[in-house]
């Protein structure tokens, strides 16, 4: 039974060696979607349903096509459709001809992956499916460092393409590395790879954008038409506070000694939203605040068409960049969103910033 | 000490209508719930109203537009659900604080927050949430409680006076009931029977449903509503998907699609749905897929939006209604037997 899971940015890495620990060999790593992908999934899709719903939708298309026939997918319930997708998914799969047996998981609740790991586990017993699991957000921390350290020296790297080229090793690494103790060792190697490897332009003073919104579109490229790599193009960092460590990395989570970045958001965020409605709401708004602190220049806010909970923070998020200062643009990507115009809007806030800081600077002269 | 609190007559002021009017009276706080929608609350509402938000949510908008300067507060409760597992919208909790956000001049927003599933509130939190919202208008505790007292019990009473229950559903599919107006008579005819399907705060809206009410009773149709079926049959239906629906509104109206389906004891249903309503897609998808499986009962969705036209809406249920009488001379109707549970 060849497993699959939905195409999730980097994250792929850590899905495909948290199924190397489960002893599962026989998956279809799905390919990277394509214009065409999407397409696909916006055919059998609802007409207002949300826009990952059709990109999953399409990736599992082109996966099953390939052979596989165990899905993996969010499950559960919760504030936003997302976990009862693959109820809707099943029956539109099954319509279209294919046989599938779906893997979901109740992320939110530890226990419950556990349980639900260890059933899709190829023989595995409670003890080594919680190791498979730590090895697996151990691995999200180092893709994330990874993530980071590549919108970074993009941006300020003097010969064009080295840093991607860097990432794809150290993504290789993380994948091919078993050992706990290597693993750990990793994250000095890998800023070490980008340090030691990557020439950088010392003189730039780049500009620093903050990229944030829901979860999926911020993490897949393809949804995102690659906003970072846009960013990098144009000379400025950029970082995404947005990570799925947030529900799986049980070490940080409840660690009483270390405060999460979302966390640390949260509590800027209640003033404006008192209680959770799903997503990343809450610190989506914080995260203005908590940057604007940390000296960043920009804020992106990305959210799929028809989102019901990044609806709520579009709403709200004038008044926040009135009250915190952060300038804020906010983008709605779906299958019908045009390079140019997205590209054109970046470039068009980029200038912005670019001249009131030049200004702010002449002032502090 | 505030006077008069205003309600807007949309989203879920048709579930908890009784219970509001009755509390608030009772604490002695003047109740002003804003008319009915009308065209003109629309355009208001279309013009200032976030562009991706739902229809019925613009709407909310138009309503609160209107009562904004009548009133020295608004009601806006975060409601989040009243069971364990299902939630309501997640629009619904965050409300009062867009409008907050959008609207800096509104008159205090009241805006208790209540929410089972999630925050694990019980009858505790909910009596300091009454309480908080007493204490806006009366200093006298005992007062609050028993105004909260009556508004339940009024909402109980209401509720079981809407809620059939499965005898008289069974009465109503042998049409020997009525359960709302009297369809006209055609003659030559038979009474059609059909479920209006879709959230209370469309099918009771007149303005928003372009009066389906109305115009089916006109073509001499008898409809029961979504909002009216007993709720066994509804949770034995839904209990045969494998992951919970957990959208406690989506369940009546997924449901009740999925009991006349199988029953087969209407003639067709009609389903509104509001446009880019985050729920509705998904129930409507898997709703079109089951009808789809039993090609017995007709279903007609309708997407309801800012630029839904009379004329075409109309078209189409006539249409539909043509269709039906049409197909009744070669099925006839399958009315079961009266199940003792």
């Amino acid at each position: 039974m060849p497993f699959t899971f939905p195409h999730f940015g980097s994250l792929k890495y850590v899905f495909v060696s948290l199924l190397h620990e489960l002893g599962r060999e026989d998956i279809v790593i799905p390919n990277k979607p394509s214009k065409h992908t999407f397409l696909l999934g916006a055919r059998h899709s609802p007409e207002f349903v949300c826009t990952p719903f059709k990109l999953t939708l399409g990736t599992f298309i082109e996966s099953l096509n390939r052979g596989a026939d165990e899905l993996g997918m969010g499950g559960g319930c919760g504030y936003c459709r997302f976990r009862f997708y693959w109820q809707v998914q099943d029956f539109i799969l099954r319509d279209l001809g294919y046989k599938c047996k779906w893997v979901r998981l109740d992320y939110e609740s530890p226990i419950d992956i556990i349980k639900e790991l260890k059933r899709a586990s190829n023989g595995c017993n409670t003890l080594q499916t919680i190791r498979a699991f730590q090895i697996a957000w151990i691995k999200n921390r180092l893709t994330d460092l990874t993530d980071q350290l590549l919108y970074k020296y993009r941006a300020i790297e003097t010969t064009k393409g080295t840093s991607e080229r860097i990432a794809n090793k150290a993504f290789n690494l993380i994948v091919s590395t078993r050992k706990m103790l290597e693993i750990r060792c990793l994250k000095k190697k890998i800023t070490n790879m980008f340090v030691e490897n990557i020439e950088v332009d010392k003189k730039a003073n780049p500009l620093k954008i903050v990229v944030n919104g829901e979860i999926y579109v911020v993490l897949e490229p393809t949804l995102n038409l690659d906003i970072h790599k846009r960013l990098n193009d144009l000379g400025v960092i950029s970082k995404t506070p947005i990570t799925l460590r947030r529900f799986i990395d049980v070490g940080q989570r409840f660690n009483p000694f270390i405060k999460m970045d979302f966390q640390k958001a949260n509590a800027y965020g209640v003033k404006y939203v008192p209680y959770r409605v799903g997503g990343e709401t809450q610190e989506n708004l914080g995260d203005a605040f908590l940057y604007k602190k940390k000296g960043w220049d920009g804020l992106v806010h990305l959210y799929p068409f028809t989102c019901m909970p990044e609806i709520i923070s579009r709403s709200i998020f004038p008044q926040v960049s009135r009250e915190s200062g952060m300038p804020i643009l906010s983008l709605v990507v779906d299958e019908h969103t045009g390079e140019a115009g997205f590209q054109t809007r970046l470039e068009a806030f980029v200038d912005l910033i670019k001249q009131q800081k030049e200004m702010n600077q002449i002032k502090e002269n | 000490m505030f006077k008069r609190v205003g309600i807007p007559r949309a989203l879920i002021y048709y579930k908890f209508a009784k219970m509001w009017n009755i509390f608030f009276k009772e604490i002695g706080a003047e109740v002003v719930v804003s008319s009915e929608t009308t065209k003109n609350m629309r355009e208001v509402a279309i013009e200032i109203a976030p562009d991706e938000d739902c229809y019925s949510t613009k709407i909310f908008h138009g309503h609160v537009m209107e009562l904004k300067d009548k009133v020295d507060c608004l009601f806006i409760p975060r409601f989040g659900s009243k069971h364990k597992y299902d939630m309501g919208c997640p629009k619904f909790i965050g409300l009062a604080d867009v409008l907050r956000s959008l609207y800096p001049d509104l008159p205090k927003i009241i805006a208790p927050h209540f929410n089972m599933a999630k925050y694990g509130h019980g009858k505790i939190d909910f009596l300091k949430e009454v309480l908080k919202v007493g204490f806006v208008f009366t200093k006298n505790p005992i007062r609050i409680i028993k105004a909260m007292k009556k508004a339940l019990k009024a909402d109980k009473d209401y509720k079981k006076k809407l809620i059939i229950d499965m005898e008289t559903l069974h009465q109503w599919e042998q049409s020997k009931v009525l359960l709302n107006d009297r369809p006209h008579e055609i003659p030559d005819e038979r009474r059609l029977k059909i479920a209006l399907v879709g959230h209370s705060y469309v099918i009771n809206d007149k303005f928003c449903s372009l009066d389906i009410r109305k115009k089916l009773q006109a073509h001499g149709v008898d409809i029961i509503t979504s909002e009216q079926m007993p709720r066994e049959p509804i949770e034995e239906q839904l209990d045969k998907l494998e992951n919970r629906l957990y959208f406690e509104f989506e369940r009546e109206i997924l449901g009740t699609i999925m009991y006349f389906l199988e029953s087969g004891s209407v003639d067709g249903i009609i389903h509104l749905m509001i446009f880019s309503c985050g729920p509705d897609s998904l129930a409507g998808e898997l709703a079109s897929r089951f009808a789809q499986y039993k090609e017995d009962i007709p279903l007609l969705q309708l997407v309801i939006d800012d630029l839904t036209a009379e004329a075409g809406m109309r078209t189409r249920i006539e249409a539909f209604i043509d269709m039906l009488r049409w197909r009744k001379e070669k099925h006839a109707i399958h009315v079961p037997a009266l199940r003792v549970t």
